[in-house]
C-alpha cells in the first residue's frame, strides 16, 4: 500500500491509484478535464498539472498519469503548476465563444469552475476565434461545437465505454472536431451521457434546452422506474415541472451512467394531460368526495353480491407503499386477492426468480463488469435494461465472453456470441453448454442434487439449431472461467428458465467458480410485487373472473391492463361487463376515460416511495418537489397569473397508498410518514416475505439488498420445460420490449417517442422466403382481434420459425387471444 | 485641571458652533418643489433595454436573478425563432426590490439597466410586480453600442457560425489539411 | 355655594387648564423640538402639515391613535399594557405641585395658582419620578425581547443612580428655602433667582433632569443604533405615544421644576406670571434641545462614572459650603 504526501497530508492508497484519485480520497480537487473516473486517464488536457517534490521524480507531472507510489511528496499549491494550469486554461479557452450567458451548461461548467478559480479572465491573445459548424444529434442533445475544449471526453464514453462508432474525433490537429461523419441521431440509446461527461457546453441537454439554470433547480436524488434495475438519478424541478434527469453515481447498480430511457422517461410527470383532479360518472369532484362515491358504490356491491365480488389490481410500477396498501385494503375487506402482474406465466416466473436468488450467488450489476463469463438467458438487456448492455460492455472489454441464448435479434454494444435459441431451447442449449465445460472428475465429488442435476441437463433433447462448435467454444471459456455470471430474463423464457439460471449458477458455484446470478424482472417493482402476490394471480385470472360474473367491481391502481394485455377485445368487454370501475393514477392511461370513478395519484418525484429492484434491493426515493400545476401551464406559456393564492394549484392528487388507506379505517387520522412507517410494520408482520424489511431509516442512500431466508436448500429442482415445441409449421409469436416506445411510462415522453423508430415486426430470412416476403415490406397479421401492420424486418439472427412483435403503444398490437403464442403462416399477408 | 479647562473649552466650541448654525438657511433642498437632477448611473426603476438594432437584449441568462439579493428577479427563459435565446417572460417585483444594482452589474448583454427614476409609489402592492411589458423599453439605455450576439459565436439570424466579430470562418472537417 | 363645592369645582377647573395646557404644550414641544433641532442642523425640520409645520403634532397624534395597537404574542400582556400608563400618569401627577401663579381673585375667594401646595411638594416630585422608573422596567420586562429588556435594565440603572445627584443637588435650595414646599421656594426667590447663588447646583440638576428624562446625550435606555428602540421596541400605535407623552411631560415638569427652583418660578415684569413660567419653561426646554442638537450619545460606563463619581460628590461639596456659608 503506498503512502503518500500531498499538501503536507498522508494517505495510504490502494496500488495502482493515481494521484489525482489519491488527492480527491483527501477531499482535494485538483482540476481535470480529460480524466474521469469511469473513462480512465489519457493526459490529454495538461490541466491536472501538480508538482512533485520528492520521491521517485520531481518536477511538474499531469496528476491522472502517475500511480501514487510510496515516498512521493506532491504539492497541488506549489507556484510553478498554478502557474502552469493557469496557462493551461489560458489556452483552452483561445477559442472558446463568448456565449456563456445562452449556454445552458452555464452554471455547472467545469470550464467556467476552472476558469474562474484559476484566475484567467481577460483573452490576451489578439487573432480570432476558431468556429465549427454544428450538427443535428436528434431530439436530445444539442451540439454546439465551438465551445470544443478538445478533451477527448465525449469519443471515449462514446466509442470506448459505450462501444457505438458513429461519434468521434474527425480532423486534425487544431481542427479537431467531435461529432458524427454525417448529422443524423445518435445511435447509442446511452448518448445522453454526453451532456454529464463533457465538460463545457458542446453536448447539452435539448429537451430541456434554455429552461433554466442548474443553481435554480431544485435537485433531489431520485429512481428510474423505467425498467427493473433501478438506476439513480437526480431529478432537476424548476417551477413545478421535472426538466431534466441526469445520472447518480451508485457503485453498485449503474455507476456514473444511465441510458436515455431512464433519463428521458419522466415527461408523463408533466404533461398538461395529466389528470389532477377526481371524476365521477364523468363530473369533476374533490378526492373527498369521490372517495366517498366510490366507498358508496362499493358497499352497495357489498350489499348485493358479497365482498368477494370485488377486486383491486396494482401493477410493477406501483411503490412498495402502495403494493402493501392494496393488499391490506382487499385483505382487510375481504375482497379478491389482489393481482399484480398482467398474466400467470409472468407472476410464475418472477415468483420463482425470487424463491431462488440465493444471496451466495445474486451480483450487483457492476459486479458483472468484472465477470469474466457471462451467460445471458432468455433477455435482450439493450431492449429490458439498457443499463445491462453497458454493463455487459464493460465485462467484455475486460476479457469476459458473453454468451446470449435468446431467440430474439439481440443486439449488444460489443462482441457477443448469439445463439438464436426459441425459448425452450434456451435450457437444452445453455445446459449443454454448462455439461461439456464440466469434468466429470469435478462432478463426481458435489452431492447427490448437484449430480442429478447435472445429468438432467444431457439429457435434454438437442432442439436447438446452432452449431456443436460454437457449443464447445463456449464450454471451454466456461470451464477456464472464474467468475461466470448468469442473466437470466423473465418475460419471454419459459416457466422453468429462472431456476435453470439458478441452479447453473449453483452447480457453477458447488464446482468452485465465484459464480453469479442476475435476474431481469418486467416492471420496476416487480420483485416486490412477486413477494407479495398469491400463487395464480394475475390480471388475467381476474378478467376471466370478470367473464364469469363473480367479480362486479375492479379497482386499478396505477395500473393499466390495456398496455400489456394481448387480447384487448376480451378485456375491454370484461371492463364494460363490469358494474363498477375505479381507477387511480397520475397518467391519463387508456383506462381513465373508462373509469366510473377516477381518482389522481402522485409520481414518485411527488410522493417518493420504496422500490425494490430485481436483485432485491431496497431504495428508498424522497419527493422530488413539492407538487402542482406547473406554472408553465398556470402561465399559459407567459407570465405565472397575477394573483395572491396560498394554494399551489394541482396539488390534491394523493399517493395511491394514502387514497387507499382511507378505505379501511386508518388512513384518516394520520399523517403521511405515519403511514408510510405503520405500512412497512404491517408488511413485516403480516407478510413472511418481508419480515427481513430493513426500517426506513437504516436504508443507505445506495440502498440495501434484503433477501429472503437463504434458499440453498431449493436449488437443483429445476425440471425440464415440458416440451410441447412441435413443428405444425405456424410461426411463434413473441411480443418483446424494445428500448424505446414500449415501457408504458416512459412512452409519453415526446423526445423518446421521436427516438423510437416506426416499430417493425422481426422474423428470421428463411421463413421471410419461404413466405416470399422482403426487408422493408408492409405486411398485415390477420389475427382474431384484429389486423396488425407493421413494416417487415428480416434479420438472420434470430431463432427461425418465429416471429417478434414489439410491444409498442403506436402498434397496436393487443389483438391476439389470451394465451395465443402460435401463427398461421397464412395469417401473415403483404400489404402493397 | 487643564483637562478640565480643555474640556469646558471643547464644549464650548461645540455649543457654539451648533448655536452659530441656528442663523444659517438650511441647506435642504425640498423635494417635490425641487427635483434635483440625478446622475445618469444613479439606481432606481429597472428596465430591460434593446440592443441598437431593435431586438430585445435580455438573453435570460439568470445571472441578475441569481445575484439578486432579496430575489425579486424571475424569469423564465426559451428559444425564439431564429435561435435567440430570451425570456418568455420576465418579472421584477419592486415592492422587494433594494435597487442595490447587482443585476445591472451582472448582466452580460447590459440588458437589464437601473434608470434615475425613483419616483414610483403606488398603493396597490401588487401593481409593483412588473412584468415584462412593463420593463421593455424602446432605447439602448446607457450602453449604446453593444450587442451580444454579434460577439457570441452562436448562431442566430444575427449571424451565422463565422460571421461573428472576430471569428474565423468554420473549420471544413472533412478536409485533410491541418 | 359653600366653600368646598366651589373648591372642587375651582379644583376640576384648574386640573383641566393644566392637563389640557400640559398636553397640548407637550405636542406642541415636540414640533419646538423638531424644530429647533433641525435649524441646528441646518435643517427645515416639519413644514408640510399646515404653516411651518404647524398641524405636525396634530398629524402625528391622529397617526398613533389610528395605527394598530400590537402587543407581542410572548408579551406579559397585563404588565405591557400597564406600563405606558404608569410612564404617562407619574409624569402628569408631577405636575400638581409646581405653582404657576401666585393666586388670584375670584368672587372674593383667593384661588392660589397652583393644583395643591404640598409642604412636601420636593419630595412628592422625588418620589413620582422614582414611580417612572417602574413604568420604564416594566415596558422593558413584558415585551419579552433582548432589546426592550436590555433598555428597560438601562434606564432603571440610569434613573435611580441619577435620581440621587438631583436630589442632592436640590438641598442647598431647601436649605435656602428652608422649605420642601415649591410655593414656600418660589416666594423664597422674591428678591433674586437662586442660580445667582446656586449656579453649581444649577448646573448639576440640569445635567441629572437630562439623564433623569432619557435625554440625548443620556438616551442609553433607547440607544436606537444597538437597541432598536429601547424599552419601547415593541410597542406601537398609542401606547408608544404614551411613553412618548411621558418623555415630553417630563421634560416639561423639569423645565418647570428648573424654573420653580433657579430661575424665580413665575415672577417676571409686565407679563402675567404663568405666562413667565411657560417663557422659563420652555427657555428650559430649548437649552435641552441645544444640548441635544450638540452632544453625541454618552458611553454606559461613562454614563454612571459622570453620575457616581463626578455629579454626586460635587453635589455633596456644594451642600457642606452652602451650609458653611449659612452658618457663618
Amino acid at each position: 500500500m503506498p503512502k503518500i504526501i500531498i499538501d503536507d497530508r498522508d494517505i495510504e492508497v490502494a496500488p495502482g491509484t493515481k494521484v489525482i484519485e489519491a488527492a480527491e480520497q483527501l477531499g482535494i480537487m485538483i482540476p481535470r478535464f480529460c480524466y474521469h473516473p469511469a473513462l480512465g486517464s489519457v493526459g490529454a488536457c495538461r490541466v491536472c498539472a501538480v508538482k512533485f517534490l520528492q520521491g521517485p521524480f520531481k518536477g511538474v507531472q499531469m496528476s491522472c498519469m502517475v500511480d501514487a507510489q510510496d515516498d512521493m511528496v506532491v504539492s497541488t499549491t506549489d507556484e510553478e503548476a498554478v502557474a502552469f494550469r493557469k496557462s493551461v486554461i489560458e489556452w483552452l479557452m483561445l477559442h472558446h465563444p463568448h456565449d456563456c450567458p445562452v449556454c445552458d451548461a452555464g452554471g455547472h461548467c467545469l470550464l467556467q469552475d476552472m476558469t474562474v478559480s484559476g484566475g484567467h479572465g481577460i483573452r490576451r491573445y489578439p487573432g480570432k476565434k476558431r468556429t465549427y459548424h454544428d450538427q443535428y444529434l436528434g431530439p436530445l442533445i444539442q451540439h454546439e461545437m465551438n465551445r470544443c475544449i478538445h478533451c477527448y471526453r465525449c469519443s471515449r464514453f462514446y466509442q470506448e465505454f459505450n462501444g457505438y462508432r458513429d461519434l468521434g474525433a474527425m480532423q486534425s490537429a487544431n481542427q479537431t472536431y467531435f461529432g458524427r461523419f454525417e448529422e443524423g441521431i445518435l445511435e447509442s440509446p446511452f448518448s445522453g451521457n454526453l451532456i454529464d461527461i463533457c465538460p463545457t457546453g458542446v453536448y447539452t441537454d435539448k429537451p430541456s434546452r434554455y429552461f433554466g439554470r442548474r443553481w435554480d433547480y431544485e435537485r433531489s436524488p431520485s429512481l428510474c422506474i423505467n425498467c427493473s434495475l433501478g438506476c439513480h438519478t437526480i431529478a432537476s424541478s424548476r417551477y413545478r415541472k421535472v426538466v431534466r434527469q441526469e445520472a447518480r453515481l451508485n457503485e453498485a447498480i449503474n455507476g456514473h451512467f444511465i441510458c436515455d430511457r431512464g433519463r428521458y422517461g419522466f415527461s408523463y410527470n408533466s404533461l398538461k394531460q395529466r389528470p389532477r383532479t377526481a371524476l365521477f360518472d364523468g363530473q369533476t369532484a374533490s378526492i373527498d368526495e369521490g372517495l366517498a362515491v366510490l366507498k358508496q358504490r362499493l358497499q352497495a356491491i357489498v350489499d348485493t353480491d358479497g365482498s368477494a365480488a370485488i377486486a383491486c389490481a396494482g401493477s410493477s410500477r406501483n411503490s412498495l407503499e402502495t403494493l402493501a396498501m392494496i393488499k391490506r385494503v382487499s385483505q382487510a375487506r375481504s375482497w379478491q386477492p389482489p393481482a399484480y402482474l398482467i398474466d400467470d406465466a409472468i407472476t410464475a416466473k418472477v415468483k420463482t426468480a425470487i424463491s431462488v436468488l440465493d444471496p451466495d450467488l445474486a451480483v450487483e450489476m457492476r459486479e458483472i463488469e468484472s465477470a469474466d463469463f457471462v451467460a445471458v438467458l432468455g433477455a435482450d438487456p439493450l431492449n429490458e435494461a439498457p443499463m445491462l448492455a453497458l454493463a455487459l460492455r464493460q465485462a467484455q472489454r475486460k476479457g469476459a465472453t458473453i454468451a446470449v441464448f435468446d431467440p430474439r435479434p439481440v443486439c449488444l454494444p460489443c462482441e457477443f456470441t448469439h445463439l438464436p435459441a426459441d425459448p425452450d431451447a434456451i435450457h437444452t442449449g445453455f445446459g449443454a453448454v454448462i455439461n461439456t465445460a464440466l469434468d466429470a472428475a469435478v462432478v463426481d465429488k458435489l452431492d447427490a442434487p448437484a449430480r442429478e442435476f447435472y445429468s438432467s441437463l444431457a439429457a435434454g433433447e438437442q432442439t436447438f439449431t446452432f452449431q456443436q462448435t460454437e457449443i464447445d467454444t463456449l464450454a471451454e471459456k466456461l470451464k477456464t472461467c472464474q467468475r461466470p455470471v448468469m442473466v437470466c430474463g423473465t418475460e419471454i423464457v419459459s416457466r422453468q428458465t429462472p431456476a435453470l439460471a439458478a441452479d447453473c449458477a449453483a452447480l457453477l458455484q458447488a464446482a468452485g467458480k465465484a459464480a453469479g446470478l442476475f435476474y431481469v424482472m418486467p416492471g420496476t417493482n416487480a420483485f416486490a410485487a412477486g413477494l407479495l402476490t398469491d400463487e395464480n394471480v394475475s390480471v388475467e385470472t381476474l378478467i376471466t373472473a370478470i367473464e364469469q360474473g363473480s367479480v362486479k367491481a375492479l379497482i386499478l391502481v396505477e395500473c393499466n391492463p390495456l398496455w400489456q394485455f394481448p387480447d384487448r377485445q376480451r378485456i375491454e368487454q370484461a371492463l364494460q361487463k363490469l358494474e363498477l370501475l375505479a381507477v387511480t393514477d397520475y397518467v391519463n392511461s387508456e383506462v381513465v376515460p373508462k373509469a366510473n370513478i377516477f381518482l389522481p395519484t402522485t409520481t414518485l418525484y411527488e410522493s417518493g416511495g420504496i422500490y425494490i429492484n430485481q436483485e432485491g434491493r431496497v431504495q428508498v426515493v424522497e419527493p422530488a418537489y413539492r407538487g402542482g400545476i406547473p406554472i408553465a401551464e398556470t402561465g399559459n406559456g407567459d407570465h405565472p397569473p397575477r394573483i395572491y393564492d396560498s394554494q399551489i394549484p394541482g396539488v390534491e392528487p394523493q399517493a395511491a397508498w394514502q387514497i387507499l388507506a382511507q378505505l379501511i379505517d386508518i388512513g384518516q387520522q394520520i399523517n403521511a410518514n405515519d403511514l408510510r412507517t405503520d405500512i412497512q410494520h404491517w408488511l413485516i408482520k403480516s407478510e413472511s416475505g418481508f419480515n427481513q424489511l430493513p426500517g426506513l431509516a437504516q436504508i443507505p442512500p445506495l440502498g440495501t439488498r434484503f433477501f429472503q431466508a437463504p434458499n440453498s436448500q431449493k436449488h437443483f429442482e429445476c425440471q425440464q420445460p415440458n416440451g410441447g415445441s412441435t413443428d405444425d409449421g405456424r410461426l411463434e409469436v413473441l411480443v418483446t420490449e424494445r428500448t424505446f416506445g414500449t415501457e408504458e411510462l416512459s412512452a409519453y415522453s415526446a423526445c423518446l417517442q421521436e427516438l423510437a423508430n416506426a416499430p417493425c415486426i422481426c422474423m428470421h430470412s428463411s421463413d421471410a422466403q419461404q413466405l416470399n416476403l422482403n426487408d422493408g415490406d408492409q405486411v398485415a397479421l390477420e389475427l382474431n382481434g384484429g389486423v396488425i401492420e407493421a413494416r417487415l424486418q428480416v434479420v438472420e439472427n434470430m431463432a427461425p420459425a418465429m416471429l417478434i412483435i414489439p410491444r409498442d403503444g403506436k402498434l397496436n398490437w393487443q389483438q391476439m387471444e389470451t394465451g395465443q403464442t402460435r401463427i398461421r403462416r397464412d395469417q401473415i399477408r403483404k400489404v402493397e | 485641571m487643564k483637562d478640565a479647562i480643555e474640556a469646558v473649552k471643547a464644549l464650548a466650541i461645540g455649543f457654539a458652533t451648533t448655536f452659530k448654525h441656528l442663523f444659517r438657511k438650511p441647506i435642504t433642498e425640498e423635494y417635490p418643489e425641487y427635483k434635483r437632477p440625478l446622475p445618469a448611473r444613479s439606481r432606481a426603476r429597472i428596465i430591460l433595454t434593446r440592443d441598437p438594432d431593435g431586438a430585445e437584449r435580455c438573453v435570460a441568462c439568470y445571472l441578475c436573478s441569481a445575484v439578486c439579493p432579496v430575489s425579486c428577479i424571475s424569469m423564465q427563459s426559451a428559444e425564439k425563432e431564429g435561435g435567440r435565446r430570451y425570456a418568455q417572460w420576465f418579472r421584477i417585483n419592486f415592492a422587494r426590490c433594494i435597487y442595490c444594482g447587482f443585476c445591472e452589474e451582472a448582466c452580460p448583454t447590459s440588458a437589464i439597466q437601473l434608470t434615475p427614476q425613483f419616483e414610483n409609489c403606488k398603493n396597490d402592492i401588487l401593481s409593483f410586480v412588473y412584468e415584462k411589458k412593463d420593463l421593455l423599453v424602446d432605447h439602448q439605455g446607457k450602453d449604446k453600442e453593444y450587442n451580444f450576439y454579434k460577439y457570441a459565436g452562436v448562431a442566430t439570424d444575427v449571424g451565422q457560425k463565422g460571421e461573428h466579430i472576430k471569428e474565423e470562418r468554420p473549420v471544413n472537417i472533412k478536409s485533410n489539411l491541418p | 355655594m359653600p366653600d368646598w363645592i366651589f373648591g372642587f369645582i375651582i379644583l376640576i377647573v384648574k386640573l383641566g387648564v393644566v392637563l389640557l395646557a400640559l398636553l397640548l404644550l407637550a405636542a406642541y414641544l415636540v414640533w419646538v423640538e423638531r424644530k429647533f433641532l433641525a435649524r441646528l442642523q441646518i435643517r427645515y425640520g416639519p413644514n408640510r402639515a399646515g404653516k411651518f409645520g404647524l398641524l405636525q403634532p396634530i398629524a402625528d397624534t391622529i397617526k398613533m391613535l389610528i395605527k394598530e395597537d400590537i402587543v407581542p404574542a410572548a408579551a406579559d400582556r397585563f404588565i405591557f399594557l400597564l406600563a405606558p400608563a404608569v410612564v404617562a400618569t407619574t409624569a402628569l401627577m408631577m405636575f400638581a405641585v409646581v405653582p404657576f401663579g401666585s393666586h388670584l381673585t375670584l368672587w372674593g375667594r383667593q384661588v392660589p395658582l397652583v393644583i395643591t401646595d404640598l409642604n412636601v411638594g420636593l419630595l412628592y416630585i422625588f418620589a413620582l419620578s422614582s414611580l417612572g422608573v417602574y413604568g420604564v422596567a416594566m415596558g422593558g420586562w413584558a415585551s419579552n425581547s433582548k432589546y426592550s429588556l436590555l433598555g428597560g435594565i438601562r434606564g432603571a440603572a440610569q434613573m435611580i443612580s441619577y435620581e440621587l445627584a438631583l436630589g442632592l443637588s436640590l438641598v442647598p435650595i431647601i436649605m435656602l428655602a428652608d422649605s420642601f414646599s415649591i410655593v414656600d421656594i418660589v416666594n423664597a426667590q422674591a428678591n433674586y433667582p437662586f442660580i445667582i447663588v446656586q449656579p453649581f447646583a444649577f448646573v448639576i440638576f440640569m445635567i441629572s433632569a437630562m439623564a433623569e428624562s432619557k435625554r440625548i446625550p443620556f438616551d442609553m435606555p433607547e440607544a436606537e443604533n444597538e437597541l432598536g428602540a429601547g424599552y419601547h421596541t415593541e410597542y406601537s400605535g398609542i401606547r408608544f405615544g404614551l411613553f412618548f407623552l411621558g418623555e415630553y411631560v417630563h421634560l416639561q415638569v423639569l423645565g418647570a421644576l428648573v424654573a420653580v427652583l433657579f430661575l424665580g418660578g413665575w415672577r417676571g415684569p409686565i407679563l402675567p406670571p404663568p405666562v413667565w413660567l411657560l417663557i422659563k419653561m420652555i427657555l428650559v426646554a430649548l437649552i435641552m434641545i441645544w444640548v441635544r442638537g450638540t452632544l453625541p450619545r454618552l458611553r454606559y460606563d461613562q454614563l454612571m462614572a459622570l453620575g457616581w463619581k463626578v455629579l454626586i460628590p460635587l453635589s455633596l461639596i456644594n451642600i457642606m459650603v452652602t451650609g458653611a456659608i449659612l452658618l457663618i
